[in-house]
């Protein structure tokens, strides 16, 4: 699955894309680079050079943020290369972490009863407050929000249909989402039918299959898509509301066959409100509940470019949108990233909090759970992480 | 003596009279053509005869003072060889007096920017020296300017370097290694400097506060700051130069009158960086010093005693920058520049590689190369 | 001890770079030549740097100063096996002077970054080359690069009152100061733009510029390109001298606006970007001014940019250009060349037919102001023999600029790519002078050797005597 000759091909090396991505600002090193990691697919894919563990640990270090492919002039599919690139390196170097890594990506996280019993199990660590006694590389665990003992889960949920719908939706549950953040999928669910939408989350579908993706697990990735793009048929509209999963279903064209018909139905939350706002079916509030700082999730920003979006449900919701940086800087989380490669993703997270802090503001916004746990266990006590649709949520409810 | 004969069989048709003002030399020379020159010094570096440049002779009270055994005038290399109407270049030898040139380039409403109050000064001289004028604020240094040179190196090579072009990196930069080396290397013979377009008006308000009415204009030509007071000069359309009073709270005077240059025993330029001056200018006020300083530069024209000057060098020299005397009586125990700049070695190695024989102004930058 | 292990002890192994993998992705700047390092370090210090290259003369290893290479002509790719010194981490605390209107910043430093970082202050530091965003402070004074705002600000040279560099021999010297006219020779001047040949810049002294109070952005759309050329002339004639005019032709706008949705005309055979700054007084006559002259040399539309997001738009538009062609073949070879402005559109049309001629895909994007020409050529270079025939139509172009009274780079600078061509506008004394200025500051020659000079510029190769044979007096 290395990537194509032609998509080798495709990078002059102008180097315009080393300054936004943020393992090479950390580093100064173009090793760390996505132009830098190009070359490296290129040796190895030619033959060039032997795939090893310095190769690995290149491909591995990449937070695929796709800070890159946005800023590259020569268009790119970085994001696809790398993904390539990981599931053949999974292949030629079956390392046990890795192996372990995509074990998580590509199955645990699709276990639903294990999630479950997980969640329940951090519940109580919470409760019992030793959350901040676990390791570094478990500091995620202190950017969670409270968890339920009892978890509940939307699958299978089929909301009450109005009359006259003004068009059917699928919500995708997710992993993680739904099990941690049911408060999201609450506001989504809300939301949209307030809007006139008939909403289901179907019960036979998976993990949207992001994580197993990225972390080469190619394999696992194409079953979960295949699966959900049975679940999803009918459905007017995908919806997601996790900016990572939303990212990938509108690349299920790369991922299942008969996907396309996903990835073009596919939307993230916030664009398919925001439109809804715009076409005037959902109210706005007068700007007068005070600024909140903004945070763009790589997989918005970079992956799908939407930007307005948030900022649009902000301001509906009678709120001020303020930015935090000029270049939507990846605050390090990146799915597993923050866990295998913790070191950097402190670091990052680190810097994204200062920013923050620099404003003054103690609400941040942001429309991904990874981005979220990452600024809360950054951030610590007296901030409130949000989603856009809670916010605009709470403003209409 | 017989070295004296040979040469002036050599160099027939080139000996001049002695130029006013010069001091004594074996042999006073002025080459009518770049090739002159560079065979004079080719004979000079091969018989270790210092030469020493001539042009105007109003900066030669600059550095260390050269013995020398042949005086090269510039008087007879004056013509404007090319002038590029339409690309704003003009390319001169060295001993067009900038006057001259300077009027020349009115005619179509341009200027080389160089000195306004420029006397007998040459082109060649203002180069060699480093001189710029007032308008540097807005236009940058006559260096910015050098865009080509020609050099007759002390080895007696006759060599190119830069280009006729305002935009250029083709090879290392000799225009602006020439420019300020004080004859060091060689004779410019010929040099290309960039134009500037006149804008049409010109006009002058005169501030109270030198250092606000510099951060409240935008772009002058020059905020001039001299016993009498401090002076914002400006050009541009009428309108501009309104807002630009407007924006300083001053009255317009039309038209520019520079200052006159400062004479007296001692002449001494002090350069600081820019934040350095409204202090130094306090100080001097105070001192009874007479004086000319640029704001926004860092430049500061005066005149007087030795002993003042020799408290000033340690102020300046405190803040980065170099007391430069420009005029000293003769004999004086002053030293011309005062504490040489770092890399005098990497100096002396980059003087080496034009005039391996030291022959051309010898001696005369700081640290005595 | 070997090379590896001598900069190891210094740096740690973290910041010692030598296996096969990570050497090949410095392998290569933005241009089109490879080179080999032997290694490479990444120094955070001007010590570190200085320790580097002790332990590079001993062991007698070329070195190569790299930014992050956006570089056009392998100023810093290694000729010849060499010590990579990656500057990207060099950059220590800045000192800024507002009130000098200047600071002291690393190498290391980002250009845009410069400018942001000194927003707050009204001003910004003016050289823009396109890959400000990604290009080191340290490339641009290696380089003596330039960019669309340098027409009316001047390049580099102009931007940089100071250097801290480290010599051959590991030496720390600093040249230039606040301060203006430092005495002495101007070797400051001589170092910016001398590709790392004589030293490596660890700290900059750049000139801070003050922010315009008003600036207006026109779009020039012209259905020839000699016309949006006759343009250029006659606003310089006319006693302006805008802060950009830049120019584009037609497939040039077609590729850019595939990437940056500018609503650019991609209909029309050339575009001019013309931009005026100064008081809010003087930029409307002046853009009034440049639209005259515009329309009467046959623009066939005028639009000035709305507001700052059109501005900026356009701008990227123009900085994206060059990255934008690898959408029409995987390769470019992009030129530099300069000519008298009033030659441009002579010149211009000589180089389309040497496109023509070696049946090339050219896109042309220039800084048409000061005469600086970029032809950009889209190729495939597995197709066989086409790089040979990019090569020798590049060699055409620049032959064509340099007969018209033009050089050979305005911006890019010499680097590898045309060391061998510098003979077409110096004569080999010229050179020689150049090869001794360059030997005085690295007499054993380690410093990036094979850039800016041909081989053979030192005289002996030419079998000239360095002097005159002295006769006994």
């Amino acid at each position: 699955m290395n990537p194509t000759q032609a998509q080798l091909d495709a990078c002059v090396t102008c180097g315009l894309c080393l300054p936004h991505c943020p393992t090479f600002r950390l580093t100064g090193d173009e090793v760390a680079s996505p132009r830098g990691r190009i070359a490296a697919m290129g040796a190895i894919a030619t033959g060039a050079l032997p795939s090893d563990e310095t190769y690995a640990e290149m491909m591995s270090f990449c937070l695929g943020c796709l800070a890159c492919e946005a800023a590259c002039p020569s268009l790119i599919p970085y994001g696809e290369m790398l993904v390539g690139a990981r599931e053949q390196l999974a292949k030629d170097q079956p390392s046990l972490a890795g192996r372990l890594r995509r074990l998580l990506a590509g199955r645990i996280l699709n276990m639903k009863w294990l999630l479950a019993l997980v969640t329940s199990g951090i519940g109580i660590l919470q409760k019992l407050r030793v959350v901040g006694f676990l390791p570094k590389r478990l500091r995620l665990m202190r950017g969670l929000r409270p968890l339920r003992v009892f978890p509940h889960s939307v699958l299978g949920v089929r909301d009450h249909t109005p009359a006259e719908p003004a068009g059917s939706v699928a919500l995708l549950a997710g992993c993680v989402m739904d099990e941690w953040f049911p408060e999201v999928h609450d506001a989504t669910r809300g939301v949209l039918q307030m809007a006139g939408f008939q909403v289901h989350s179907p019960e036979r579908q998976q993990c949207c299959g992001a994580l197993a993706a990225h972390e080469g697990a190619g394999e696992e990735a194409r079953r979960m898509a295949q699966r959900n793009v049975s679940a999803f048929s009918g459905y007017d509209y995908v919806v997601a509301d996790a900016a990572g999963c939303s990212a990938h279903l509108k690349e299920y064209n790369q991922w299942a066959e008969g996907g396309e018909s996903v990835a073009e139905r596919a939307r993230d939350v916030t664009e398919f409100v925001a439109a809804l706002i715009d076409r005037g079916l959902l109210p706005t509030f007068a700007e007068a509940r005070g600024p909140v700082a903004m945070q763009d999730p790589c997989h918005l920003r970079h992956g799908q470019r939407i930007t307005a979006a948030p900022r649009r449900l902000v301001r509906a919701a009678g709120y001020t949108p303020v930015e935090i940086d000029q270049d939507g800087l990846c605050c390090g989380a990146a799915g597993l990233y923050m866990v295998y490669e913790h070191e950097t993703a402190d670091e990052l997270g680190a810097s994204k909090a200062a920013e923050i802090q620099a404003t003054g503001l103690t609400t941040v916004v942001s429309a991904n759970p990874g981005c979220e746990i990452q600024l809360r266990s950054h951030l610590g006590k007296g901030y409130r992480i949000v989603h856009p649709i809670e916010l605009y949520w709470e403003s209409l409810s | 003596m017989m070295l004296h004969q040979e040469m002036a069989r050599l160099a027939k048709g080139l000996v001049s009279d002695p130029v006013a003002g010069a001091p004594d030399a074996d042999i006073t020379l002025a080459p009518t053509s770049a090739e002159d020159a560079a065979s004079v010094l080719g004979f000079a570096a091969e018989h270790s005869l210092p030469v020493r440049f001539w042009g105007g002779g109003t900066h030669q009270g600059m550095g260390y003072p050269v013995v020398a055994d042949i005086l090269m005038s510039t008087h007879r290399m004056s013509s404007i060889v090319d002038w590029q109407v339409d690309d704003l270049t003009v390319t001169v030898q060295p001993g067009v007096l900038i006057a001259d040139l300077e009027g020349e380039l009115q005619q179509r409403r341009q200027t080389a920017v160089l000195q306004e109050v420029p006397g007998q000064s040459t082109v060649g001289g203002a180069v060699a020296a480093g001189l710029s004028g007032w308008r540097r604020l807005r236009y940058g240094p006559t260096r910015d300017r050098a865009l080509e040179v020609r050099l007759a190196t002390g080895d007696g090579r006759l060599i190119r370097g830069g280009g006729r072009l305002v935009k250029n990196v083709t090879g290392y930069d000799l225009p602006r290694l020439a420019t300020g080396s004080f004859g060091s290397l060689g004779l410019i013979t010929e040099m290309c400097l960039k134009l500037w377009p006149l804008p049409p008006e010109h006009a002058m308000v005169p501030v109270q506060d030198a250092e606000r009415a510099l951060a409240l204009a935008y772009r002058p030509l020059a905020l001039i700051e001299t016993n009498a007071g401090a002076t914002l000069y400006l050009s541009g359309s009428r309108e501009e130069l309104e807002a630009q009073a407007e924006r300083v709270g001053g009255d317009l005077v039309s038209g520019h009158r520079w200052p006159q240059p400062l004479v007296g025993a001692v002449e001494a330029t002090l350069r600081v960086p820019p934040s350095a001056v409204a202090q130094l200018v306090e100080k001097l006020r105070a001192a009874g010093i007479d004086f000319q300083a640029a704001h926004g530069v860092g430049e500061i024209r005066l005149v007087g005693s030795l002993g003042e000057l020799a408290e000033l060098r340690d102020t300046v020299e405190a803040t980065g920058g170099a007391l430069v005397i420009g005029k000293i009586p003769k004999g004086a125990d002053f030293d011309p520049w005062g504490k040489p700049p770092e890399g005098i070695d990497l100096q002396r190695r980059v003087k080496a590689a034009f005039d391996p024989r030291s022959v051309a102004n010898p001696g005369i930058l700081p640290g005595g190369i | 001890m070997t090379l590896v292990d001598d900069l190891q002890a210094i740096l740690g192994p973290d910041r010692v770079l030598s296996h096969p993998l990570e050497l090949l992705v410095y392998a290569k700047d933005a241009g089109v030549t490879p080179g080999e390092a032997v290694a490479a370090v990444l120094p955070e210090t001007t010590q570190e740097v200085s320790a580097c290259l002790r332990v590079a003369a001993r062991h007698g290893v070329p070195v190569v100063a790299r930014g992050t290479g956006t570089g056009l002509s392998g100023g810093a790719v290694p000729d010849e096996p060499a010590l990579l010194v990656v500057m990207t981490r060099v950059d220590p605390a800045w000192e800024i002077d507002a009130a000098s209107r200047c600071a002291w910043v690393g190498a290391g430093a980002l250009n845009l970054d410069v400018s942001r970082g000194i927003e707050g202050l009204g001003m910004h530091f003016a050289p823009d080359p396109s890959s400000q965003a990604a290009c080191t402070i340290g490339g641009n004074v290696g380089t003596n690069a330039g960019g669309p705002h340098c027409l009316a600000e001047g390049t580099t040279v102009v931007h940089v009152l100071g250097v801290e560099m480290v010599t051959a021999s590991g030496d720390v010297v600093v040249l230039g100061s606040a301060a203006p006219d430092p005495i002495g020779l101007d070797l400051r001047g001589v170092v910016v733009g001398s590709e790392g040949t004589l030293g490596i810049v660890t700290r900059v002294l750049v000139k801070l510029t003050e922010n315009p109070p008003a600036v207006r952005t026109l779009l020039l759309t012209f259905d020839s390109l000699r016309a949006a050329a006759a343009t250029v002339s006659a606003t310089i004639a006319a006693g302006i001298v805008p802060a950009a005019l830049e120019m584009m032709d037609q497939p040039m706008v077609i590729a850019v606006e595939a990437f940056i949705h500018a609503d650019l005309p991609v209909d029309a055979a050339a575009v001019l970007i013309a931009e005026v700054v100064g008081l809010d007084e003087g930029v409307d006559a002046e853009a009034a001014t440049i639209e005259r002259i515009a329309v009467e040399q046959g623009a066939t539309s005028v639009r000035v940019a709305g507001d700052d997001a059109e501005r900026e738009l356009l701008w990227k538009a123009r900085k994206n250009a060059f990255g934008a062609v690898a959408q029409a073949a995987p390769n470019y070879y992009l030129h530099d060349t300069v000519v008298p402005r009033t030659a441009l559109a002579d010149v211009v049309t000589q180089i389309y037919e040497i496109a023509e001629r070696f049946e090339l895909e050219m896109m042309n994007v220039f800084h048409a102001g000061d005469g600086n020409l970029h032809p950009l050529v889209a190729y495939d270079a597995r197709e066989p023999g086409k790089a040979e025939q990019v090569q020798a139509a590049a060699e055409e172009m620049v032959r064509v600029s340099v007969a018209a009274g033009g050089s050979l780079t305005g911006e890019h600078g010499i680097g590898l790519e045309k060391r061998d061509l510098m003979g077409l506008v110096f004569s080999p004394v010229d050179l020689d002078a150049q090869a001794r200025l360059r030997d005085a500051f690295d007499p054993d020659g380690l410093m990036n050797p094979g850039k800016i000079l041909p081989r053979g510029a030192r005289c002996y190769d030419y079998g000239m005597s360095a002097l005159p044979e002295s006769e006994p007096s």
